[in-house]
This record gives structure tokens, C-alpha cells and sequence, in this order.
């Protein structure tokens, strides 16, 4: 198990460190925050055809409070327990402590923290902040753009409220877990910028994977997505997540496609 | 024909001769860290949220920013720095174009115009007249390994902070290359 992670883990490394990309990753955040006095939109669907289909939808908010604090807030909805419902939320900070700019590369280096609420009952050691569990989570993310590629790492521990009254009796239950990822994105198109309104396109590439500590159930996905960013200011996602390795029992999100539209208001809150 | 042309060299004196009234026209700023159009919209939006910022024209490959400023307007050049960090990226040069009238650049290289001081890294005893180009070398207007190197050659005291006591007074003072 641990020794087919490292290899497409190496994989991995040795695709991507040839080509470029840029940092606005789909299934992770970078260590680069939001403009300051800036507001972004985000509405998520995410979902899968096995067993049968069920999705959830996110609505986020995201603001930028100054250079090196930005935060966002979630509302969960799905019909993952039948009926579609508001099934929690989530509030998500992240301050950037370390900024090395140089022309056309940097290197980041940003903490998390993350409060979430769920109603959903909980049935596998896995856990999943946004939206199947409630719990905190805390990390660190790292971020080195060098011209069109940006590669990130993240490493995040987390641990879930216990409640009892939403354990299913007899299932395994969530307790604390080790999240690691992997990410790199190239920026495709356009190979020289003329005005703001050309239509960006990024590629990206992830490798997400989570260890839970006590057991060591672990499982790695990868994850490819697309991304249009139009006009500078409104960005598509597509992406797929797949389970490349793993034996964590009725794991939460696998196999996954993910749609998202983000609209950024910039100096939003600036007083004139 | 020659009429346009007397007329377009007769403005081009009144332009020049206005500008006069201000110290600083346009900065040029090579903005790092950022490669994406998101990035350099949300730096230009940030820099047009000044006051006295009168345009903003990007050169999205190069990361360069011209900044154009509203006449007779008192620019603060700092300020502009703190709206590129605002965005999230730094400044890795700052060149401006700043007017000077029979302005005396003393023998330890310091000049004193209304009520900004400025010092010359490479400039003394001189008079300066009309359009000079100068960059700001000042920490944070320049790349970090940059600062170091001038901090070495660089004699001023008040080099290592961007401020000074002159003439009684802790002030700031911006440091300049010709």
C-alpha cells in the first residue's frame, strides 16, 4: 500500500516537473491568499454515479480581509441521506506568514484552520469537512510558482466533534485524520498575454490523500481538472477525482466529479 | 501642415510646462510574484483605488505597470507600494518620472523639495532641472537580495529604515538612483 503511494507519488513528481501551471488549484487551496478588500463567489457541485447519483451543492463565500488573512464560509446541501437538504457549514481561515516574490516565480507559505457542522450521520473512519462531517481542522500549505507551473504541497491534520446521537450503531466512527496533497497546475493558454480579457485556460493535476492515524486506513486519489477563466475575473472548474490506492471502508467522495463557477468582486469592501 | 506642426510643439510646451506644477507624472513599476491576468487585474484594480491615480497601463508578460497620475496631485509613492501588497505581490522596481525646478542636490547628496526628502545614492552637488528618470531604491522598492547589495554601498544612515532626522525632525526620505 505504502509503497504503491510513493510510486505514483514519483510519478507524479517526474510528469509535471517538466511542464508549467498556475496556482488556483480545484481540489485544494494555495498558500497564495485573495486580494485584500476582495469578495469571490463560488458555487460547487460535486457528486457521483456510484452506487447511484447523488451530489452535493456548495455555495462559499470568500473574502479577502488584508494581504495575509483571508477567510471563507460554506453552506452545504445534497441528497446523500435522500431528500435534498441543507446538511451543514463550514468556515475556513487561512493566513499566509511567508511571501518570497521574485519576477515571474514565488514561493508561499500559508496556515489553516477550518470549524465545520454537519447534520449527516457518520459511518467510516473517513472524514470530510466539507459537508460530511462536523469537526476542526489545521494545516500548512506551500506554494512555489516558477512562470506558467505552480506546484503545492499541503499537510493538515483533522479531528471530528463526537456525536453521538448521529453514529450509526455497529459502523466504524470518524476520529482523527491526516490529510497530505500534491498539486501542480500549467497555465495552457494564453502563451502571450495581450489584454485581460483573454480567456485563461489551466491545467491541473492532484494527488490527495488521506492517512487516519489510529488505523492506518489511508487512500491516495488523483485528480485532474480543467479550468477557463474568463475575463480575469470568473473562473470554471471541471474536475474528476479517482481512488488510485486505498482500503478505507464507505469512504466519503470517491470516485467524484466536481463543477464550479467563481465570481470575484476585486477592492470590494475598499472605502474610497 | 507646418501650422499642425507649430501648434502640436506649441502644446506639447504647454504640457510640459504644466507638469512643472507636479513632482511626480508616471511610475513605472515592475510588479513580482504574479503570472496569471487574474493577478494583474486585481493589482491594477487595487492601484486605480487611489485617488490620484489617473491610469493604469499593464504590460500582462512583462508584469510592468504604468502608473499615470492626475494633475498637480501629491503622489505617495509608498502608498502605491502598499496597494501592490494589498493584491498580494511586491514591487521589484520603481522607476519615476519626476519634474524638478532648480532643485539643489547638496554635497552629501540630499534634496529637499517642499516638504519631500530625498537622497542620491549617485548624485551630489548638482542642479536638477526638467524630466529626470530616478528609481526608488528604498527596501521593499527593490527585490530583497537588491537591498542587501546597496546596503553595503549605500552611505546614508538613513538607508537601512527609509527615514531620518532632518532638520530636527524624524522624517521620511526616499532614497534615489539617477
Amino acid at each position: 500500500m505504502t509503497k504503491k503511494i510513493m510510486a505514483i507519488v514519483l510519478v507524479f513528481i517526474g510528469a509535471f516537473t517538466k511542464v508549467g501551471a498556475q496556482e488556483l488549484y480545484v481540489f485544494t487551496e494555495p498558500a497564495s491568499n485573495m486580494p485584500s478588500n476582495s469578495i469571490a463567489v463560488r458555487l460547487t457541485n460535486e457528486g457521483m454515479f456510484e452506487p447511484q447519483f447523488n451530489n452535493r451543492s456548495i455555495a462559499e463565500v470568500m473574502v479577502g480581509l488584508n494581504k495575509n488573512i483571508m477567510f471563507h464560509v460554506q453552506g452545504f446541501l445534497s441528497d446523500f441521506d435522500g431528500r435534498y437538504r441543507v446538511e451543514g457549514g463550514s468556515f475556513y481561515a487561512k493566513y499566509r506568514f511567508l511571501s518570497l516574490d521574485a519576477t515571474h516565480s514565488h514561493f508561499r507559505a500559508a496556515a489553516y484552520g477550518r470549524l465545520s457542522a454537519s447534520k449527516r450521520p457518520t459511518y467510516t473512519r473517513d472524514i470530510n469537512l466539507e459537508g460530511d462531517n462536523a469537526g476542526w481542522q489545521s494545516g500548512f500549505v506551500f506554494t512555489q510558482l516558477m512562470h506558467k507551473l505552480a506546484l503545492s504541497a499541503t499537510l493538515g491534520y483533522s479531528q471530528v466533534f463526537e456525536q453521538k446521537s448521529k453514529q450509526i450503531a455497529g459502523a466504524p466512527q470518524p476520529d482523527q485524520m491526516l490529510n497530505y496533497s500534491l498539486s501542480s497546475g500549467y497555465l495552457l493558454l494564453p502563451f502571450i498575454y495581450k489584454n485581460y480579457n483573454q480567456p485563461n485556460f489551466n491545467l491541473y493535476f492532484e494527488v490527495l490523500g488521506k492517512t487516519d492515524p489510529v488505523h492506518g486506513n489511508s487512500y491516495l486519489d488523483l485528480a485532474p481538472a480543467l479550468q477557463l477563466i474568463l475575463n480575469s475575473k470568473t473562473r470554471i472548474d471541471l474536475g474528476y477525482r479517482f481512488q488510485a490506492a486505498g482500503n478505507m471502508p464507505n469512504r466519503y467522495l470517491k470516485n467524484m466529479y466536481l463543477a464550479r463557477v467563481e465570481f470575484n468582486f476585486f477592492n470590494a469592501l475598499s472605502k474610497k | 501642415m507646418k501650422t499642425t506642426k507649430i501648434f502640436i510643439c506649441f502644446s506639447l510646451l504647454f504640457v510640459i510646462n504644466k507638469a512643472t506644477a507636479q513632482q511626480i507624472t508616471t511610475v513605472e513599476m515592475q510588479v513580482t510574484g504574479l503570472t496569471c491576468s487574474m493577478c494583474s487585474q486585481a493589482t491594477e484594480k487595487s492601484l486605480r483605488s487611489l485617488s490620484y491615480v489617473s491610469d493604469v497601463s499593464p504590460d500582462l508578460n512583462k508584469n510592468v505597470f504604468v502608473v499615470t497620475f492626475k494633475k498637480g496631485s501629491t503622489v505617495n509613492l509608498d502608498q502605491l507600494n502598499k496597494k501592490v501588497k494589498d493584491a498580494g505581490f511586491s514591487v521589484g522596481k520603481l522607476e519615476a518620472n519626476m519634474t524638478f525646478n532648480q532643485v539643489k542636490v547638496d554635497d552629501q547628496g540630499q534634496a529637499i523639495v517642499g516638504s519631500s526628502i530625498y537622497r542620491f545614492d549617485n548624485a551630489k552637488n548638482q542642479v536638477l532641472n526638467g524630466n529626470v528618470k530616478v528609481n526608488v531604491i528604498d527596501k521593499n522598492f527593490i527585490s530583497n537580495s537588491a537591498f542587501k547589495q546597496k546596503s553595503a554601498v549605500v552611505k546614508f544612515d538613513s538607508y537601512a529604515t527609509g527615514t531620518g532626522v532632518v532638520n530636527g525632525k524624524k522624517v521620511r526620505i526616499y532614497h534615489l538612483s539617477i
